[in-house]
């Protein structure tokens, strides 16, 4: 199978880009798949953190551009899956330790021994995004239901756009059906009508994942987890399966009551 | 009646010094040219002249040589106020009719045609008409000498007859801007007020005010 770099970016911060990168990541694992997450936030790592993974970190990504050590040495395995690791960023230097070149050739090495390098891209549009694109396939734009989120996606788009990467994929996160349904919420379709772009899958709004990101274990190993069942159904969407999306998670939320009712009676 | 109106935020008045410029001796434009040229570099300090107006003795004057002037003008860091010919206007300003005619459109040379959505932070630039088949979405900007014509959802800034002239029209298949300037009127949409745009709408100057009605085509 041909390995795929994917791109994780939102323009604006605080959207979810690392947790999102996260949880797909695991999620691509545990069905099997080698993936290797590269975090591009130099300066501001916390993929590493979200992942659990901070203690273990010698080397990093700036380490291994300038030949300090093998690439090899600095990825980390999981603690978890085997099939997943980690490339963390440096946290002592910043966007301009490396370059887009530098970037792209990295990515063209872990193609070698990964199914999917999954990019965790910094905010911003300056150097730290270009770095995170340039050895991109496709990306995924992560966007919450707010004016702001959407309005920095279109622009990220059309910069990706010039960039070359034409097929970028959306995911709405952190959306809350019920303010939808007063309409105190953007709703998904006026998403999709501004930035025109396909819909890879909606994460609800979900407490669990700041308990699971605080505790550095990712929302999809949880399974009464509604963001991570989310995130699950996504990943198999970009395996390629075909997966419905449910139009509102509410439905899928009162399934998961009968569930756990269900279990309960067992 | 189905206008809608747009709040005004500003009609652009030079303020500061105007200056005069008379080139009533001149009788071919390269005299004009060169005439001008000269009571350009004789104006000491240009920060204090905000407008030219020039006055000029031949009758007829070609878009192309309007043109020429401006760029001259603009060159020099000045902006054109107006230009009198000493004969009838060539150009009447505002329609004062009330429908619009076809033929009351001014006629640009060069028609541009972007076949894509424009995104947040694309700017696009053209002297004459444009014509956009997608969208125009909110931070994006089309800046354009002529009209402006959007097949598609206009969100963002539009600018149509940059240079000043009137008599331009901006129409959308949805017209929902965040801003809309035509010659040196800026407008936007009234604040609180939610209008669910329905149809294809045009937008265009008469007597003086940017105005919004119904596509009739």
């Amino acid at each position: 199978m041909k390995s795929r770099v994917l791109v994780i970016t939102s323009g604006k911060g605080g959207v979810g880009k690392t947790t999102t990168t996260a949880n797909l990541g695991t999620a691509l694992a545990m069905m099997g798949k080698k993936v290797v997450l590269l975090d591009t936030d130099i300066g501001l790592r916390n993929l590493d953190v979200v992942m659990g993974l901070e203690n273990r970190i010698v080397f990093d990504v700036v380490d291994v551009v300038n030949g300090n050590c093998r690439l090899k040495q600095a990825l980390i395995r999981d603690k978890r899956f085997e099939k997943l690791s980690l490339l963390p960023a440096a946290q002592t230097k910043d966007k301009t330790a490396v370059s887009p070149h530098q970037m792209k050739n990295l990515t063209n090495e872990l193609r070698e021994d990964f199914d999917y390098i999954l990019v965790d891209c910094p905010a911003g549009i300056e150097q730290g995004f270009r770095n995170a694109i340039s050895g991109a396939d496709n990306a995924i734009i992560v966007a919450t239901p707010e004016v702001s989120s959407v309005r920095d996606a279109d622009r990220i788009i059309g910069l990706l756009e010039a960039a070359g990467l034409n097929n970028s994929q959306l995911i709405i996160n952190r959306l809350r059906a019920k303010m939808v349904k007063c309409g105190d919420m953007m709703n998904i379709e006026d998403i999709i009508d501004i930035l025109s772009i396909d819909l890879l899958g909606v994460v609800p709004e979900d407490e669990s994942i700041v308990v699971s990101t605080n505790r550095g274990e990712p929302a999809v190993m949880e399974n009464y987890s509604r963001a991570g069942e989310a995130y699950r159904r996504i990943s198999r969407r970009i395996m390629g399966e075909d997966i419905p999306l449910n139009s509102l998670e509410e439905e899928n939320s009162i399934v998961n009551k009968f569930k756990k009712i269900l279990r309960l009676a067992k | 009646m189905n206008e809608r109106g747009f709040k005004v935020i500003a009609v652009l008045q030079n303020l500061g010094t105007e200056f005069f410029i008379d080139l009533t001796e001149c009788t071919t434009f390269a005299e004009i040219q060169a005439e001008l040229y000269k009571k350009m570099e004789s104006i000491a300090d240009p920060a204090y002249v905000s407008g030219l107006n020039i006055v000029i003795g031949k009758e007829k004057i070609s878009r192309a040589e309007l043109r020429k002037i401006e760029g001259i003008v603009l060159d020099h860091g000045f902006l054109l106020n107006s230009l009198t010919a000493n004969g009838p206007p060539e150009q009447s300003g505002s329609p004062e009719n009330d429908t619009l005619y076809p033929e009351q459109l001014s006629q640009y040379q060069e028609t541009a045609l972007i076949c894509r959505n424009l995104r947040s932070g694309q700017k696009f630039y053209t002297e004459g008409n444009v014509v956009i088949l997608g969208d125009i979405n909110p931070g994006a900007e089309v800046v354009a000498g002529g009209n402006i014509l959007v097949m598609g959802v206009l969100r963002g800034m539009v600018h149509a007859g940059a240079f000043g002239d009137e008599t331009v029209i901006v129409a959308a298949y949805r017209l929902n801007p965040t801003q809309l300037r035509i010659a040196n009127h800026i407008t936007r949409p009234p604040e609180g007020e939610e209008i669910i745009v329905e149809g294809p709408e045009l937008a265009r100057i008469k007597a003086g005010k940017v105005i919004i009605e119904k596509l009739k085509i």
